[in-house]
C-alpha cells in the first residue's frame, strides 16, 4: 500500500503527461488518482462533495502538470494541490454556512459514505471499520486536522497556515479529536457488580 | 490539552489511522473524467454565454430604464409649462368627505381631459367681423367727408379702419399658413 505521497511515475510518462499524450495522462491518473480521492474523501467528509472537489484536483494538476519541477515524489505535489483544494472548501461561506446550520447532515452520513469507501478486497478489518466511524463523527475541521497531523505528517505551524488559524488552533482541534477518537477505543467497562454483595 | 492525553493511547490511534487504506476506488476512470471534463467545459462556455446574456439584458433594462425616466420627466414638464401658460389650475387635495354637490363637481371635472385641449376655430367669423367693421368705418368716414366734420374725427377713422385692415391682414397671413402646414 503506497501512500499518496510517495507515489512516484516513470520521467518518461511524466514527460508524455506533459507533452498531452493521451496513454501517459492516463497512466497519471491510474496511478495518482485512488490516493487522491482517499485523501479528498477524508478531509471533505460526504461523498458528493468528494467527487467535486476531486474532478477540481485533477484537472488543476492537468492543468499545472508544466510547474510540476520533479523535486519530489508527483504524489506529493498532487497531495499539495489536494489538501488546498479541500482546505478552500472548507474555509468558503457556503460550506460553513451548510455546517452551521447543519453539522449533524456531515456526520450522519458518515458511516455508510466511509464503509463504501473501503476497498473491496481485503474485507476490512473490524478495528478499520471502527475508527472509520470514529472519524466520522468527527467535525470537518477536527477530522482534517488530526488526518493531516496524524497520517499525513504535517505539523501544527503547516496546519494552521492552511487553515489561516494559530497554532493553539491546531493543537486544540486534535486534542479534541484524540479525545472523541479515544472513547471509540475504550472498553466500557461495567463496574456494577456481578452478584449483590 | 493536547499534553493530558495518554501517550500510549496517542500512539494507539496515530497507529490505527495510519493503517487506514491509503487508496480509494476513484469515482470514474480516465474516459470518464475525460468526458466530464469536456461537459465542464462546454457547462462553463454555456455559463459564460448566459451571464453576458444576463449582463446584457440588464443593461438594456437599466438603459431603457432611463430614456423612460428622462422621457417622462420632460413630458411632466412640458405638461405643468403647458398648464402654467394656459392657466389651468392644479386641483388641489380634497378633503376625503365631501357634500354631494362638490362630488359632483369633482366628477365633472374628472370626466375632463387631463390635458389642455387646442380647440381650432375657423377664421371665417373673424374674417366677415372685420369686413363688417372695416364697412361701417368707410360709411362713417364718407358720413363725414360729406358733413364736414371735425378734422380730428376723420383721423381717428382713418386710424381705426387702418388698424382693422392690419388686423385682417394678419388673419388672412394666419390662414396661409395653416393651409401650408395641412
Amino acid at each position: 500500500m503506497t501512500r499518496l505521497v510517495e507515489t512516484t511515475i516513470p520521467e518518461d510518462v511524466l514527460r508524455g503527461a506533459r507533452e498531452g499524450e493521451e496513454r501517459a495522462q492516463a497512466t497519471l491518473y491510474a496511478a495518482v488518482a485512488p490516493g487522491a480521492f482517499a485523501l479528498i474523501r477524508r478531509l471533505a467528509g460526504g461523498r458528493a462533495q468528494a467527487e467535486d472537489l476531486f474532478q477540481d484536483t485533477m484537472l488543476a494538476v492537468y492543468q499545472r502538470l508544466g510547474e510540476f519541477r520533479g523535486e519530489a515524489p508527483i504524489g506529493a505535489w498532487v497531495r499539495q494541490i489536494a489538501v488546498s483544494r479541500c482546505l478552500m472548501y472548507m474555509r468558503s461561506p457556503w460550506q460553513r454556512a451548510r455546517l452551521s446550520l447543519g453539522p449533524a447532515n456531515v456526520d450522519d452520513e458518515g458511516p455508510a459514505e466511509y464503509d463504501r469507501l473501503l476497498p473491496p478486497s481485503p474485507p476490512p478489518l473490524a478495528e478499520s471499520l471502527d475508527i472509520e466511524r470514529a472519524l466520522a463523527s468527527l467535525s470537518p475541521t477536527a477530522r482534517a486536522v488530526v488526518w493531516l497531523f496524524e497520517v499525513e505528517g504535517y505539523s501544527h505551524e503547516e496546519i494552521a497556515s492552511s487553515f489561516g488559524r494559530s497554532v493553539s488552533f491546531s493543537k486544540s482541534q486534535l486534542a479534541r479529536a484524540h479525545l472523541k477518537l479515544r472513547q471509540w477505543f475504550e472498553p466500557t467497562v461495567d463496574t456494577e457488580p456481578c452478584t449483590p454483595i | 490539552m493536547y499534553s493530558d492525553l495518554d501517550p500510549r493511547q496517542q500512539q494507539r490511534i496515530t497507529r490505527v489511522l495510519r493503517n487506514l487504506p491509503a487508496d480509494a476506488r476513484p469515482p470514474y476512470g480516465w474516459n470518464e473524467f475525460q468526458q466530464r471534463v469536456q461537459e465542464r467545459k462546454v457547462a462553463r462556455r454555456q455559463g459564460l454565454q448566459w451571464g453576458l446574456g444576463a449582463v446584457a439584458a440588464s443593461l438594456l433594462i437599466i438603459v431603457s430604464g432611463i430614456v423612460l425616466l428622462s422621457r417622462g420627466g420632460a413630458v411632466d414638464g412640458a405638461r405643468t409649462q403647458a398648464r402654467v401658460s394656459v392657466g389651468v389650475p392644479t386641483r388641489p387635495e380634497l378633503p376625503v368627505v365631501m357634500d354631494p354637490r362638490t362630488r359632483d363637481a369633482e366628477r365633472w371635472l374628472a370626466s375632463l381631459p387631463p390635458e389642455p385641449v387646442v380647440v381650432r376655430f375657423g377664421t371665417r367669423m373673424a374674417v366677415t367681423q372685420l369686413e363688417d367693421r372695416i364697412a361701417q368705418v368707410d360709411d362713417l368716414m364718407s358720413i363725414a367727408s360729406a358733413n364736414e366734420v371735425a378734422p380730428g374725427r376723420l383721423d381717428a377713422l382713418r386710424q381705426e379702419r387702418s388698424r382693422l385692415v392690419k388686423s385682417l391682414a394678419q388673419v388672412r397671413y394666419a390662414e396661409t399658413l395653416a393651409a401650408d402646414l395641412r
